[in-house]
């Protein structure tokens, strides 16, 4: 590497006018010891103090398998002085093949003042051409949605575990939809936390032969770590829009109601206990219990199934990590539309 | 890659979460457990896939083999080569509950009680494990026992399986040794099992950049207009290795590079190339087309053999400076061996798209590097303007293995004043721009076949033509009149007769 060896410094500082030129230049000067990889522009806007150093800890991370520019800004919109300060560095790892240098580029931008209005054009003016553009927005999201950013989103990136009123938040979702004329794709980080237990559920149900239990299912029990109610709601809402579940009135806030196709009244129970986000789920048919729960190893699910008679043959599969890097790394891999997101958001929005 | 006919009604909790063909709980016989494939290849990708998640729920995995052996004695086996040979490391746990799902089942391949019981120990494990009747059998014994074990299936009923259920069997190469015994080969199987039922495995077909092909061609279209006599001047496909026969003489003697990698693993990468667009991605329709590639190969003359092709034997050299023995005193080689360890062709497809454009394969041992990879060459760019004969042609280059990617050689301009115009390259590495390694090619291949997705075995029709290709060269080459083999020391690439094939035409095979 040659002036910026440090992974995860914010790097070389540089005029906002001349970051492209220090771009070639740092590319030039490692030219022969580094390949520049990029398959997409991934921003990420943070407004907490000091998110500059700890995204570029993440980004640095998050490129070791998903090659990037990375544009990490933090916004000090409160400061009474306006001022852009910026730094271009680059992520650089060993590829699996070759025992290559593979380096992705990152320009970090400390914005103070105008956030709102400076943000777009800080962003417009650093993008790659012709790669998608990825925005993971780590606040929660305010009024006005800038329609001029957000029609230039890809894939909008966040995580509504935080979030303090659901409604709210996805209504302004909505709204940059509508602003992106559909184009964008919301990806919350709360529902990339369940692809490994739905995956892990799904897969009981492969077989043309095990379908009928869908109409049989009388309960579900989740456990829930403490703050993540509303992960376990939306794995509920999955359930009900996938299996046409229709909402009853919530009995409290830890005991659901659905009905079924065939009238069968469904009821969840959400329990608060310590441990990984979703530790344990249990979905209960007349004769069957299908379980997955989190293995003692952490890191894997042990999923089986219950039935008088029939010998239990767990299996361990991967649960995935609660971790950001691990849960951008999960979503980045992924891809596609989330409409099976939206539609389990939308069964259970008033109960979230 | 499309569902097969039989494929389930899908899993509305599978929405989103999957982008290919869900594998369905089996059990899996393994014919040949105790050997080298089972061992480097078949358990450790098994076990890959168990522990990414990908190995669907109640599967049980039975080797079949003669010695004797406890469960747990097996298990252990596979653990040790799993250790060793699996992609990622091995952890405890995850093993432990793998190997729950793995049984030994011993019987000689020709003892029908070895089958009954066979049959019986399935049931009890489709009532075990979940497998639902569902059955794969896998093929890693040697050739001549196919028969046996085929026949014994199918007298134990293990051929024929209850409504909802599937009985597969997948097949190793190779596939006969010419026309008459694939035949013969595919007559036994068609004995107990439809073609649908059977796979043939050719593990190039399971690289991610082999499948990479259809995504290139059909994905995008600035390439759909260029693949053709127009626009192509000539094709290469190369298949070099460094490695020599190694353990592997036995086979290898009787076999040769033609067979042994020609007629399949080149055919298949020449299909992917060469290919009409399929009407979709069913199986079927993509063999359709693959087969009538193969069907189009101009045939040959005595005469024409032995001016298009070229074989060759390694003599003793160095690679990578290391001395070499020859081929003829490698262990278990007859001193006066004919058998080729290299082979190149010049072949021309005779239909529509690729009238008169050559397409050169060659594919050695003891070559200077490994690598696998198919390069489009295309024609010049008239040479009116510039004042310069643009003599590098555009090249797109493929590269299967190892450092797999895409590159494109076009000519820029060299900064200056003058116009001095230079051949550069844009370069594509799987390896630099995805982080995450591509699963092995028997991964990916196990799971398709639990999937009923065929599209990357070959069918029937494709292994016969291939073979009605291949086996005129062979005859040729065991003629009185055989044209002659040349020998090409260790380290090179190959017989300075290779270089003249294309120097004939005025081409040069690509620098790797």
């Amino acid at each position: 590497m040659p002036t910026v060896p440090e992974t995860y410094s914010l790097g070389v500082p540089a005029e906002i006018s001349r970051i492209d030129q220090e771009l070639k230049k740092l590319w030039q000067e490692g030219e022969g010891a580094m390949t520049r990889a990029s398959l997409m522009n991934l921003a990420v806007y943070s407004e907490e103090p000091g998110s500059l150093n700890s995204n570029t800890q993440l980004m640095a991370k998050i490129t070791e398998n998903h090659a990037c520019r990375a544009i990490v800004i933090e916004a000090a919109c409160g400061a009474k002085e306006n001022s852009v300060d910026a730094w271009i560095s680059a992520h650089c790892h060993v590829s699996h093949v070759g025992g290559k240098q593979v380096c992705s580029e990152q320009i970090s931008f400390l914005l103070k003042g105008g956030c709102t209005t400076l943000l777009p054009n800080i962003v417009f003016s650093h993008l790659d051409s012709d790669l998608p553009f990825y925005l993971w927005w780590q606040e929660e999201f305010r009024e006005p949605m800038d329609p001029q950013l957000w029609a230039w989103v890809d894939r909008v990136i966040y995580d509504s575990h935080g979030w303090k009123d659901f409604r709210a938040q996805m209504r302004l979702v909505k709204s940059a939809e509508q602003e992106a004329k559909q184009r964008i794709v919301f990806c919350d980080l709360n529902w990339t936390r369940l692809d490994n237990l739905r995956f892990a559920l799904a897969q009981f149900f492969d077989h043309p032969a095990s379908h009928h239990h869908f109409a049989e299912i009388r309960s579900l029990r989740v456990d829930f770590a403490p703050g993540f109610r509303s992960t376990a709601v939306l794995f509920a809402g999955w359930l009900a829009a996938q299996l046409n579940w229709s909402t009853e009135k919530a009995k409290s806030s830890h005991e659901l109601c659905f009905i079924g196709l065939s009238g069968r009244k469904i009821d969840i129970e959400l329990r608060e206990r310590d441990g990984a986000p979703i530790h344990e789920v249990a979905l209960t048919t007349a004769e069957v219990e299908f379980l997955v729960t989190h293995a003692k190893c952490g890191d894997l699910l042990e999923v089986s199934r219950a039935r008088p008679g029939e010998k239990a043959m767990p299996q361990l599969m991967p649960a995935g990590k609660n971790d950001p890097v691990s849960l951008m790394s999960e979503e980045l891999m992924r891809g596609g539309p989330h409409d099976v997101y939206l539609r389990a958001v939308n069964c259970v929005r008033d109960l979230l | 890659m499309n569902r097969a006919a039989d494929q389930p009604k899908p899993n509305p909790l599978r929405e989103g979460l999957s982008t290919r063909p869900v594998s369905q709980p089996c059990a899996i016989v393994i014919f040949g457990a105790t050997g080298d494939l089972t061992h480097r290849k078949l358990i450790p990708a098994l076990y890959n896939l168990a522990a990414d998640g990908e190995l669907p729920a109640g599967v049980a995995i039975v080797g079949f083999a003669r010695r004797n052996k406890s469960d747990d004695e097996f298990r252990r086996d596979l653990e040790e080569a799993t250790r060793k040979f699996s992609r990622q490391p091995v952890r405890d746990e995850i093993w432990k509950t793998f190997a729950q799902s793995i049984v030994y089942h011993q019987s000689e391949f020709d003892d029908e009680s070895g089958y009954q019981s066979l049959a019986k120990r399935l049931d009890e494990i489709d009532k075990n494990y979940g497998t639902r009747g569902n059955r794969l059998f896998y093929f890693a014994a040697a050739p001549d026992q196919f028969e046996p074990i085929l026949k014994h299936l199918k007298a134990a009923g293990l051929n024929e399986t209850c409504e909802g259920s599937w009985a597969r069997i997948i097949v190793e190469k190779p596939f006969g040794t010419d026309l008459d015994s694939a035949r013969e080969l595919n007559r036994i199987i068609r004995n107990s099992f439809t073609e649908e039922q059977t796979y043939r495995i050719d593990h190039f077909l399971g690289k991610e950049t082999a499948q990479n092909i259809l995504v290139l061609r059909f994905a995008n279209a600035i390439f759909s207009p260029l693949w053709n006599t127009h626009y192509v001047d000539h094709v290469q496909i190369t298949a070099a290795e460094t490695l020599g026969v190694g353990t592997r003489a036995g086979y290898y003697e009787h076999a040769g590079a033609l067979r042994d990698m020609v007629q399949n693993h080149l055919l298949q990468l020449l299909c992917l190339i060469a290919m009409e667009p399929p009407t979709d991605l069913a199986a079927d329709s993509i063999r359709d087309e693959k087969v009538k590639v193969v069907r189009s190969l101009r045939r040959w003359s005595r005469n024409e053999i032995a001016a298009n092709v070229v074989r060759g034997q390694y003599t003793a050299g160095a690679i990578h400076g290391e001395p070499v023995v020859g081929y003829r005193q490698e262990q278990n080689v007859n001193p006066d061996s004919q058998t080729e360890t290299f082979v190149a062709l010049r072949l021309f497809i005779d239909d529509w798209r690729w009238a008169d454009v050559p397409v050169y394969l060659r594919v050695g041992k003891r070559l200077p590097k490994s690598e696998t990879d198919i390069s489009i060459h295309f024609k010049k760019a008239p040479a009116v303007l510039f004042n310069k004969d643009l003599s590098d042609l555009n090249v797109l280059v493929i590269r299967i293995q190892p450092d797999e990617g895409i590159s494109l050689r076009i000519h820029a301009k060299v900064p200056g004043t003058s116009f001095r115009i230079e051949p550069v390259k844009m370069d594509f590495h799987y390896g630099t721009s995805f982080g995450k390694p591509s699963p092995e090619a028997y991964e990916r291949l196990l799971l398709d076949a639990m999937s009923g997705d065929a599209t990357l075995f070959a069918r029937s029709d494709e292994v016969e033509e291939a073979w009605a290709f291949i086996d005129p060269i062979e005859e040729a080459w065991h003629a009185n009149d055989a044209p002659e083999l040349f020998f090409y020391p260790a380290g090179s690439w190959g017989p300075e007769a290779a270089d003249n094939l294309l120097a004939r035409d005025g081409r040069a095979w690509r620098r790797l």
